[in-house]
């Protein structure tokens, strides 16, 4: 029993992260129809970012948040505006190859001015955690899911009640109506991006005082934010929160139960599941 | 007197071999971008040492440097160009035991000599490749001299397995299995993970469960130290933690303070080790790089140092170079160093692993006693 609770304790934590990551991605892809690619490297950028104000200004990390979330706010902006925008129109493999080169760009960068070497961020808390009643709680993924918490509700409610957030909103239903009704769809592209960079920055932030930094990290998480993104429905904030908290609890159970090297195949089993029975994800609708 | 030192140098450049002049080529795989780059680095930087010490005894060695990215296909791809193109005397290297398996099948086709500087996968060795040779310990060397020097202060029960899913991984925990079962010392569990997977914890608690007296780790860099931290959230206290090679022994490792006290680890090369000059090249090493070399760094460096030499002195001639790898017997930082046939190895250097423990922030070599600064720390405690 202890087993099974502190699994999924420790899924669901996780899985916050997770789904801050797919959040991003959901969003991106929502208003622009682009699968962004590059999305783990600009996730790296934030941990980097995240490394540097703590080891340089003595910033915790899950304080730095506050700084990250405007910078890669401007930084996906920039990237919108100076690239993406560009080749909304084009033909899906070349806004992919796109995604891909950016990346690619951003990662190399990274390793000429940093190295490869890995950083480790070493906060009082890296390897802490709370106690309750015989299951610990890691306190750094604890506090992580929280700032999750009140983003995602943030982000949400931003998306749901405020004019921009429902002008964003159009333009992911349906771009040229959008456009008809005076909604200016490239400013909205930039803003979607600027937000979908800003979420990953987050969620880079979040990860690294339990993780480490290196300028390739970011490709294993592009992978992982594509299969939550696909398994909450491509567009959809509450499939990509869901789809998040999914993967992470059946990480969890899989290694708890099965073993570690199967959790992978767990979770793709269960993904491969889902999109037999609903081709479009869990939360999303089929569109042509 | 003029005429005598005339004599003497031209008698030197007319010598094949002696030459002062002598310039050797030499190939290096290495991982220098991809994943497995930090270590890579390691690998370099001794390597860039080994050239310079290789100068001063007149030893020019015209470098050709492969970047494998980690991946066998290049790897491979890099030894034949290295083999047909640039026809150079030998190689040096690659780095990971995936890709020095996959170079090594190739080494007796082209009939060019290898030296594999930290590979560790054992099947590298033990395919009577003539032209392959190994400087340092394989596999089951990293697991048995963990269990052995654990051997000298208790009677463990039971052990749990948490390792990389890596070929390195792998065959040191197959053997470590072998090893642990002649001593009596029960299996509890085997996990394997993922490479730089974020979450362990409910593999770790499911290991605490089953209350291991050992809990056995394989991990890369990194790695290692994901795992102890989240041990250390959980509480995962077997009586000791023992870390088999790579990520137990690093620098960053030993900077977690909170963590790294009294986990053991095996490695190749330690710098308070008695072998001539580690100390010195540790020294050297740290002043030139500024920051502290890894077993992969003397690996490297005391590979290239056999390579050049040998290639050399045999003009760059790579059968009579095969056979002065075959035949010589050296003494440097990795201690006495001589190819030899046993076991079911080819050409595989029969090298003394040390074991060492974190204690107080250093790391201790703790066993085998004549080469231990300190004596061990057990059990484990956080």
């Amino acid at each position: 029993m202890t087993l099974f609770l502190q699994s999924l304790i420790s899924g669901i934590l996780i899985g916050g992260v997770y789904a801050l990551i797919g959040i991003g991605l959901t969003i991106i892809f929502g208003v622009m129809r682009v699968i962004n690619f590059a999305h783990g490297d600009i996730m790296m950028v934030g941990m980097y970012m995240t490394y540097f104000l703590f080891t340089l200004f003595g910033i915790d990390p899950f304080v730095s948040v506050l700084v990250t979330i405007p910078l890669m706010f401007v930084f996906g902006a920039i990237l919108q505006k100076l690239f993406i925008n560009r080749i909304l129109g084009a033909l899906p493999q070349n806004q992919i190859l796109l995604t891909i080169g950016l990346g690619l760009i951003m990662s190399n960068s990274m390793m000429l001015a940093f190295t490869s070497d890995y950083k480790i961020l070493t906060t009082s808390y890296s390897s802490s955690s709370y106690r309750l009643a015989g299951l610990s709680v890691s306190k750094p993924l604890a506090i992580s899911f929280l700032i999750t918490v009140v983003i995602t509700a943030a982000l949400y409610r931003f998306l749901m009640k405020t004019d921009t957030g429902q002008a964003i909103r159009a333009t992911a239903q349906d771009r040229e109506a959008a456009q008809l009704m005076g909604i200016n769809v490239k400013w909205m592209s930039i803003l979607a991006f600027g937000i979908g960079a800003s979420m990953a920055g987050t969620a880079g932030a979040l990860i690294s005082p339990t993780y480490y930094i290196f300028p390739q990290v970011g490709s294993a998480f592009t992978l992982k934010a594509f299969v939550i993104t696909v398994l909450g429905g491509m567009g959809s904030i509450v499939g990509a929160t869901l789809g998040g908290v999914i993967i992470g609890v059946v990480e969890s159970m899989g290694a708890a139960y099965i073993s570690s090297d199967w959790k992978d195949v767990v979770v793709f089993a269960i993904f491969l599941l889902v999109l037999l029975v609903k081709p479009s994800g869990l939360m999303g609708t089929s569109r042509t | 007197m003029k005429k005598i030192a005339l004599a003497a140098l031209a008698l030197t450049l007319a010598v094949p071999g002696v030459s002062l002049a002598a310039k050797v080529k030499i190939g290096f795989i290495n991982t220098i971008t991809g994943a497995e780059a930090p270590i890579g680095e390691n690998l370099t930087n001794g390597v860039t040492m080994a050239l310079e010490d290789l100068k001063k005894k007149g030893i020019d060695v015209e470098l050709i440097k492969e970047d494998d990215t980690g991946k066998p296909e290049k790897s491979l791809s890099a030894f034949e160009k290295l083999a047909t193109r640039d026809n150079v005397a030998g190689v040096v290297g690659p780095y990971t035991s995936a890709c020095a398996n996959a170079v090594a099948s190739q080494a007796d086709r082209y009939k060019v000599p290898q030296v594999i500087p930290a590979a560790a996968k054992e099947e590298i060795t033990r395919k009577g490749y003539k032209y392959v040779f190994r400087l340092n310990a394989p596999a089951d060397v990293y697991s048995s001299v963990l269990m052995d020097a654990i051997m000298t202060v208790d009677k463990p029960k039971t052990i749990a397995y948490v390792y990389a899913n890596t070929d390195f991984g792998i065959s040191t925990v197959k053997t470590a299995k072998e090893y642990a079962r002649k001593l009596g010392i029960r299996e509890v569990a085997d996990e394997k993970y993922l490479k730089g997977a974020p979450d362990f914890r409910s593999t770790l608690t499911k290991i605490k469960t089953l209350k291991p007296d050992l809990v056995f780790m394989v991990s890369y860099e990194v790695d290692a130290i994901t795992l102890m931290r989240q041990s250390r959230e959980i509480r995962l206290t077997p009586k000791a933690f023992l870390g088999a090679g790579a990520g137990f022994t690093t620098a960053q490792f030993l900077a977690q303070k909170m963590i790294s006290n009294l986990v053991f680890s095996s490695t190749q090369w330690t710098e308070d080790v008695n072998w001539p000059g580690a100390r010195n090249f540790y020294n050297r090493y740290k002043a030139k790089f500024g920051k502290e070399p890894s077993y992969h760094a003397a690996c490297a460096y005391e590979a290239m140092i056999i390579m050049a030499e040998t290639a050399a002195k045999n003009g760059g001639n790579r059968e009579k170079t095969r056979a002065g790898l075959k035949s010589g017997q050296w003494n440097g930082i990795m201690g006495e160093v001589k190819f030899s046939d046993y076991a079911g190895y080819t050409n595989q250097n029969n090298h003394p692993m040390l074991v060492q423990q974190v204690q107080n922030g250093r790391y201790e070599t703790v066993y085998p006693a004549k080469f231990a600064t300190k004596n061990p720390i057990y059990p484990f405690k956080w």
